[in-house]
């Protein structure tokens, strides 16, 4: 899966877990760009993005990420 | 306590029984101001095929309430989400008991989900559903 397709899939859980469907990630979004996207909302965006590709991520990795980008390229790089 | 710790003290199960009073019925009523007759008025009721008033089924929540509040190995808890299935109804007087396993650990953002069971004093799955806590 290249990181397009997984940007859009992780846009289809930002959607949900923000209640908004006209929300539009790219690589360069941060959670300063999306007023919905506060620490609680973060917490869920997570676990969903968890559960929906199989993967975990470390504590270490999340508050390593500057933005959306970094954190579609945590995901590519997870073993499959 | 961090998240490997309460996964271990945890163990495989918990379990807590709680009973439907009275009391526990007038104060879920009140808090609610729920006043449907199916569960105010036994002939309602009882027209409607169940024997007898039904329990409110949010009465479980509360108990899940007390549950993560009171019974986990660790009072630094805060809980994210939850839902709940009803599959049976609670009737005044039940013994209800609540099974939680726990279905998930997210180290990366410190939270457990759990999924539970309500059983009744017949062993009939009454409830059932999943709740996610944060470690504070």
């Amino acid at each position: 899966m290249d990181n397009k397709e997984i940007l859009n899939q992780v846009q289809e859980i930002f959607r949900d877990i923000l209640d908004e469907e006209s929300i539009i990630i790219t690589g360069d979004t941060t959670a300063n760009d999306v007023e919905e996207w506060d620490s609680l909302t973060h917490i869920q965006l997570v676990v969903a993005i968890e559960k929906h590709f199989k993967i975990k991520f470390t504590s270490k990795e999340i508050v390593s990420w500057k933005n959306v980008g970094e954190m579609i390229d945590n995901i590519n790089g997870k073993p499959k | 306590m961090n998240l490997n710790e309460f996964v271990s003290e945890f163990n495989e199960k918990m379990t807590h029984h709680f009973d439907v009073t009275q009391t526990v019925y007038n104060a879920f009523q009140l808090c609610s101001g729920d006043m449907n007759p199916l569960h105010t008025d036994e002939s309602f009721a009882k027209q409607k095929g169940f024997r007898e008033r039904v329990m409110y089924g949010n009465i479980l929540n509360g108990f899940v309430s007390y549950f993560i509040g009171e019974c986990l190995p660790t009072k630094s808890v805060i809980i994210h989400s939850q839902d709940i299935v009803f599959k049976n109804p609670v009737y005044l007087n039940d013994n209800v008991l609540l099974e939680a396993v726990i279905d998930g650990v997210y180290e990366s953002v410190n939270a457990i989900e759990f999924k539970f069971k309500f059983f009744n004093q017949n062993n009939k799955v009454i409830a059932k559903g999943h709740i996610q806590i944060g470690l504070l």
